[in-house]
């Protein structure tokens, strides 16, 4: 029965999500820019190009066959013309079927390209990622995909926020707690295994941010003006610092949640238990978890520049630079969340401790480790 | 300032993790040299696909096994997380491609280092793209991975009578529970990342059409939305391969164990 229900939601699901790329497939009508569909392809050898490493740069000519999706123009077929290359670095190859932005000049029989339509992409990856999310893990999925939706509406009214009163800092502050607050009871429920996680979240965050602060203020300065989507340059310190701060929060709420739901699962079980057998399982579940997880945070925030690394290295541009300039922001970042991972490990333990062990009997045994933590829970 | 965070954080795992997080910080040592390799190697001319494929297959070895010894369940493990690089890569890469989701994008194209910076390389940006997408994926994929291979293998070593199925149906609900942590984890390092993207995007006010069709967005994106996957695809791939490998060796023992006893 229960199987049953959990089949038709998925098929309802299914259903929407394909409807959905469907519409979106054909949603030239929404736009007022001029949409075109490539209906035939000419590829054709240009030239070659010499590259700062001697290596032959091919250029090639397409002639495209268009047709014209919307406006007033609908249904006309003109021809334009594309070029494109064996690297691709600065240009964008079209296949028949493709879908592109263009401009018409006056007379509406010809025009140029402004870009290809990607909505349908991202509506793809949308649908799939819901679709499986469901399929895999149930009611559950639909949990973190509610908490996903939220944070991401909570960050762009934050940036909407700070992009009308400024302080940027205090913006971040602000939605941090809320993130945390939100994300933790989403996952972990109303529970004091929650609370828990929720405080050390902060203290743990708040030790990330001392840390930065501390490195920062007594190191050499970092190249801001070197990131990439620079708007305006005076805020970009502050922007930096919540953009790292908001990649450590994640990783420290996953590590908090899952060691103080360990810790109540242990007290639970086993109610008398002493607070060194508690400081050794926190020791267990830390080794578990940090390994892997700064490995986690490692791939996903270096991965993202292997093609600008790619590009400069053929440049000709060393080691050296590339680290002082190119990935000292990702490192960074990766740097703070790793140091966030590892922190988070004690004190979700110790604050765990405190608030699980109360009735435990040995617990002045330990009583010089935990007593600073006390001081922060009275 | 990095050399100063990387002293605090080896001492932090050291202090925190003792001998394994001695490990652990020597694993990140030799996924750091790896990567570094898959760059260059990739710079220098090799095919891209390829080498990120056999840097991913080193890299499962070094972090999995690196972390948790050789045994039955770390091979469901690394199998899955394998097999999942390789569906990812034949299914996700081709829309990637056609999606059109290397080179400049519109951003970029307008800032000074595209003036400067020499287009010419004939390095196909497309597959340096697609490759870039399936390493971001393998971290949070392989941790996945471990932890429900972990969790399966400890329900069987307290109930070793339980068949194959309730042992999938266990790494599947373990998976459940690892699977909101995790997807918090990325969607956050995604926001940090993502923050400058979204701060000009508010600021030139760009229209809701320009920003979902745009390249930078994609970029952004695509690499978010196909880390989640990897991480939903392994979790039933751990739960399957794991009790398999585990029968599988227990069965290999047997017969070992039958033919020493028939030596003897």
């Amino acid at each position: 029965m229960k199987m049953n229900t959990k089949r038709i939601v998925l098929i309802i699901i299914a259903i929407i999500a394909a409807a959905g790329i469907v519409f979106v497939y054909n949603d030239a009508f929404l736009y007022d820019t001029t949409i075109a569909k490539v209906t035939d392809v000419t590829n054709e050898f240009s030239h070659e190009e010499e590259g700062p490493n001697g290596e032959g740069e091919s250029y090639y000519d397409q002639m495209l066959e268009v047709r014209i999706l919307n406006g007033r123009h609908k249904g006309d077929r003109i021809n334009l013309r594309n070029t494109y290359t064996s690297s691709g670095v600065n240009d964008e190859r079209y296949y028949k079927g493709s879908r592109m932005f263009v401009t018409l000049n006056a007379a509406g029989d010809g025009g140029s390209i402004l870009g290809k339509k990607r909505d349908v992409y991202v509506a793809l990856f949308f649908a799939a990622f819901v679709l499986m999310l469901v399929t895999v893990s149930g009611k559950h999925g639909g949990i973190v995909l509610v908490s996903f939706i939220i944070n991401l509406i909570l960050l762009m009214s934050a940036l909407k926020v700070y992009d009308t009163y400024g302080n940027l800092l205090k913006v971040t502050m602000t939605v941090m707690l809320f993130f945390g607050v939100l994300t933790l009871i989403f996952a972990g429920g109303f529970h004091k295994k929650t609370w828990v996680a929720v405080l050390s979240t902060f203290v743990t965050v708040f030790l990330c941010f001392g840390i930065y602060m501390v490195t920062m203020k007594t190191s050499e300065r970092i190249p801001y003006e070197m990131m990439d989507y620079i708007v305006n340059p005076k805020d970009l310190s502050d922007l930096f610092l919540a953009g790292t701060l908001m990649g450590s929060l994640g990783a420290v709420m996953d590590v908090c949640i899952s060691i103080s739901a360990g810790i109540s699962e242990v007290v639970v079980k086993t109610p008398n238990i002493s607070l060194k057998a508690i400081l050794s399982s926190i020791r267990e579940m830390g080794y578990d978890i940090m390994g892997t997880m700064i490995n986690v945070l490692f791939f996903t925030y270096l991965s993202g520049t292997i093609p600008i690394l790619v590009l400069k290295i053929k440049n000709g541009y060393t080691l050296y630079h590339l680290i002082r300039f190119q990935l000292v922001f990702e490192t960074i970042c990766f740097l703070i969340g790793a140091i966030g991972i590892v922190l988070a490990i004690p004190v979700s333990g110790l604050l765990s401790a405190v608030f699980f062990g109360k009735t435990g009997k040995d617990r002045r045994v330990d009583i010089s480790n935990t007593g600073r933590d006390e001081e922060v829970t009275k | 300032m990095i050399l100063k965070l990387v002293i605090i954080l080896f001492f932090l795992m050291l202090f925190v993790g003792a001998d394994r997080g001695l490990t652990s910080f020597f694993t990140l040592v030799r996924t750091v040299i790896a990567f570094t390799v898959n760059v260059y190697l990739i710079a220098w001319g090799l095919p891209a696909i390829p080498v990120t494929l056999i840097i991913s297959a080193f890299l499962i070895i070094s972090v999995i096994y690196g972390q948790n010894g050789r045994n039955a369940k770390i091979h469901g493990a690394a199998a899955s997380a394998a097999l999942v690089v390789v569906i990812i890569m034949i299914t996700i890469g081709p829309i990637l491609h056609i999606a059109g989701i290397s080179g400049y994008n519109e951003i970029e194209q307008y800032e000074e280092i595209s003036m400067y910076l020499s287009a010419n390389v004939s390095v196909s940006m497309a597959a340096v793209a697609v490759s870039a997408t399936v390493l971001g994926v393998l971290g949070a994929v392989m941790d996945t991975a471990v932890a429900v291979s972990t969790a399966v293998n400890e329900v069987y070593v307290n109930n070793p009578s339980l068949d194959r199925k309730t042992l999938v149906s266990s790494g599947m609900a373990v998976g459940k529970d690892i699977l909101g942590t995790t997807v918090n984890t990325l969607l956050f390092a995604g926001f940090g990342e993502s923050i400058m993207l979204a701060n000009l995007f508010l600021k030139n006010e760009n229209t809701f059409y320009e920003i979902i069709n745009s390249k930078a967005l994609f970029q952004e994106v695509s690499a978010l939305f196909v880390a989640v996957m990897g991480c939903l695809l392994v979790i039933p791939l751990a739960s399957i391969l794991t009790p398999w490998f585990i029968e599988k060796t227990k069965k290999m023992e047997e017969k070992q164990n039958e033919i020493c006893d028939t030596e003897s």
